[in-house]
């Protein structure tokens, strides 16, 4: 019997290949290691980020899913709550215990029946709604507030960066 | 890269080592031509830690195969700090600073990696879906290695200090200690996590065996590393070198001790604070355990919230937090009085059934035996106050009663008074077949005394969960039903009572007739009485359907119209020589003597006033349970 956190994230990918949400699609790099998942995520119909389709890396910990996994996105992105280096801020990814923005309820904050989908559920609001109150990326939070049609430009450019086309 | 840097290496070795051939032509003043210039003995020495590069490499291929990238991630961050101490460690012992010294910090540092990656392979068990017997080969054959070598180092660093008293040994033998600490507890996790891959459950108590390994090879290695430092700052100087791994075996140290800590208190508060979930609690939610996704056939807990875990993962989580994983609800702080001691209480009485049935009338007050053991999910919401004094009537007892309540009313009046002869023949109107179903036990006395707890004790009795308040609602229902049902059989027996009057009147002598005055009287009354009936018992029945009262309490009400038949056959003996549109049934009668008869009617005024009697009892235990609420 192997351990725990790997049966439940053999739990996870099961049903979500079985029952694959919309617009996501989410598994293991490599059926060696289920500690590191890719996972693709559709910018949502109707938003700035229509179209795109997104490259994010899932590293969990040895102890999920009593603490949450780390995202990140491989590709470009400009988002208020993504930072530079494509890590993604938002509370459902962090303990109840840390409070790295200082402004989270703890009811949003990672719990053990979270689940990736869930998170991948969250991202994709994420994108359709940033919280411009988290400053994981400050420059994109103030854009987004004072100058959307900069902000919806740079984003379509980066939906067509991640499709390939030339911009 | 490394390969060009070997060949590299390699050529630069054999060019020194050939130019010192050439010029010298002999192996003697060869060697002493490369060891008197600089330059050869550097490219010596760099070609002596590549050799031991490809070493370390060729054991690792044996002994691991290939890292993974994280792994070798963690060991060359781990190896630039080892390194760096070890330059620190030098410019303490920098008066014996010779070749040999060197040679040794390398072979320290060369196991010092070993280990730190046999360590990371058998944490990585856990994770890795599939494991080989080459996998358990060589993670054994590399412990083994590493644990005689650690020892057999360790002995001969204790054998030259005693000889040669302290020296640069002391450092290794304190190194070589720590190394084998942590062989140990590698060998401890392994040994563990293999003894649960070959399980196909999984084994509940490893975290906790996990735990404690920790929390022991953790006291040992701080017990160490004060030690060394206290030795060292006597003998030589502060070891600055060991500040940071000691800085970290404590800190991990009172991790391991803050874990067990919490460990234990979310054992402890499991085991008293939660009732495990029973197995009806497991089919009514969808059985799986959130937290692991797996399913929960035992061992798993009823949070004060309703929702239920594995008892395991509910204690892995509960070390990190002290809320319900599902609604965050802070478990701790919620009241401890309805969740602590009454929900276990009851469980014990629905395991033991009947035995803990039979033992409540011991304490006081009778309860239905079958009602509390044939439904155990009843017994257990109400089970009894902690502490075991007087037992306070529970719901389980209020209840049964209250549904027993056809068949508690022949008992009633049985008890005061000899039976009298028509009671066998009445019963098959009073007792319905639900009479098998509940207990024909005397049912508990009816006005019960609540002024006699004190609020606490009532509150408890209560009950404010979700459930309690369910069962409430459901036996309120059930005495309104009650109620009803007895409303119509009253206006049965008046509307008997007032054929036998209209037909049975005239023949009776006037001793018969004091009794019948009443009855005449209730006459009147009882013709609405009749015109009543039909709506009432249609709303009876409506409400038994709306309720889903089972089968046999349908019964219990139904039986008025046949049961009609059988009184009048019982009462109406003479009757029916005089008059009345009669029955089949009715033709079919018995003969009765007139004493009987009148007897039967006085009788029957009897029993309407005890019902009467009971009725109002009953409604003003009724009020009574409404206002405590």
């Amino acid at each position: 019997m192997a351990g725990s956190a790997l049966r439940r994230l053999m739990a996870e990918y099961k049903q979500l290949t079985l029952d694959p949400p919309e617009g996501i699609v989410a598994g293991p790099i490599s059926e060696d290691n289920f500690f590191e998942w890719e996972a693709l995520i559709a910018g949502p119909e109707g938003t700035c980020f229509e179209g795109g389709v997104f490259p994010a890396r899932l590293v969990f910990p040895p102890d999920y899913p009593l603490s949450p996994p780390k995202m990140k996105f491989t590709c470009d992105m400009f988002h208020p709550n993504i930072f530079a280096d494509g890590r993604v801020c938002i509370s459902i990814l962090h303990a109840p215990g840390d409070d790295p923005m200082g402004y989270e309820l703890s009811a949003e904050r990672w719990s053990p029946v979270q689940s990736v989908e869930k998170i991948l559920l969250s991202v994709v609001s994420m994108l359709a709604e940033p919280n411009d109150e988290s400053g994981a990326n400050v420059d994109a939070a103030i854009m987004w507030r004072e100058r959307r049609d900069e902000f919806n430009a740079i984003a379509r450019r980066l939906v067509r960066k991640t499709l390939g086309l030339p911009p | 890269m490394q390969l060009l840097l070997s060949s590299v290496c390699m050529a630069l070795t054999s060019a020194v080592i050939g130019n010192a051939y050439y010029q010298k032509q002999q192996f003697y003043p060869a060697v002493v031509y490369i060891t008197k210039s600089n330059a050869s003995m550097a490219v010596i020495y760099i070609q002596f830690f590549v050799i031991v590069f490809m070493f370390g490499k060729l054991l690792r291929k044996i002994f691991l195969g290939t890292l993974r990238a994280a792994e070798f991630e963690h060991l060359l961050e781990r190896f630039w700090y080892a390194l760096t101490e070890t330059c620190l460690a030098f410019t303490v012992f920098r008066d014996d600073f010779n070749p040999r010294f060197v040679a040794l910090f390398t072979v320290l540092l060369f196991l010092k990696s070993f280990h730190w990656l046999a360590e990371e392979r058998v944490d990585f068990m856990e994770r890795s879906p599939v494991l080989g017997w080459l996998f358990h080969i060589r993670v054994g054959s590399l412990l083994t290695m590493l644990g005689i070598l650690d020892y057999v180092l360790l002995i001969h660093a204790y054998n030259s200090t005693l000889v040669r008293g302290p020296t640069v040994q002391l450092v290794f033998g304190f190194e070589y200690a720590i190394l084998l600490t942590v062989i140990a507890s590698t060998a401890i996790k392994y040994v563990l996590h293999a003894a649960e891959m070959r399980t196909d459950t999984p084994w509940e108590n490893k975290a906790v065996f996990l735990l404690y390994t920790e929390l022991v090879i953790g006291l040992i290695k701080v017990v160490l590393y004060i030690l060394f430092v206290v030795i060292m700052a006597k003998i030589y100087a502060l070891p600055m070198f060991v500040f940071r791994p000691m800085f970290f075996t404590i800190r991990n140290f009172r991790k391991a001790l803050n874990d067990v800590i919490m460990s234990r208190r979310a054992i402890r508060n499991m085991n008293t604070l939660y009732p495990d979930a029973t197995p009806e609690e497991l089919r009514q939610s969808d059985n799986i355990c959130i937290i692991c996704r797996e399913d929960m056939v035992n061992h798993s807990k009823k949070l004060p919230c309703g929702h239920i875990f594995h008892t395991t993962c509910l204690r892995s989580w509960f070390q990190r937090q002290q809320t319900c994983p599902t609604c965050r609800l802070n478990i701790l702080r919620t009241p401890a009085v309805n969740s602590t001691a009454m929900p276990r209480a009851g469980d014990e009485a629905a395991n033991a059934g009947p035995a803990a049935a039979g033992a409540q009338p011991a304490g006081g007050v009778p309860a239905p035996a079958p009602a509390a053991g044939a439904d155990g999910n009843q017994a257990r919401v109400n089970g009894p106050l902690p502490g075991g004094q007087a037992l306070p009537p529970s719901f389980a007892d209020l209840f049964g009663d209250a549904t027993g309540l056809p068949n508690g009313l022949p008992n009633l009046a049985g008890l005061s008074m000899p039976p009298p002869p028509a009671m066998p023949m009445l019963s098959p109107f009073m007792m319905p077949p639900q009479f098998g179903y509940f207990s024909p036990l005397p049912p508990p006395p009816i006005p019960l005394d609540l002024t006699k707890f004190t609020v606490e004790e009532l509150r408890a009795m209560e009950g404010h969960q979700r459930e309690q308040i369910e069962q409430r609602l459901k036996l309120l229902q059930n005495i309104n039903l009650m109620l009803d049902s007895a409303g119509i059989m009253m206006s049965q027996y008046q509307s008997l009572a007032s054929r036998l009057q209209l037909t049975a009147v005239p023949p009776v002598s006037a001793a018969a007739g004091s009794a019948s005055a009443p009855a005449n009287a209730e006459s009147a009354v009882s013709e609405s009485g009749v015109y009543d009936k039909p709506s009432t018992s249609a709303t009876a029945m409506a409400q038994l359907e709306a309720h889903q009262v089972t089968p046999t309490t349908t019964a219990a009400v139904a039986p008025p119209l046949p049961a009609e038949k059988v009184t009048i056959e019982d009462l109406g003996a003479d009757a029916d020589e005089d008059d009345v549109p009669s029955t089949a049934t009715e033709a079919v009668s018995l003969p009765n003597s007139d004493a009987d008869f009148e007897e039967n009617s006085s009788e029957l005024g009897e029993l309407r006033k005890r019902r009467l009697k009971f009725l109002e009892e009953r409604n003003k235990f009724t009020n009574e349970r409404t206002t405590a609420e």
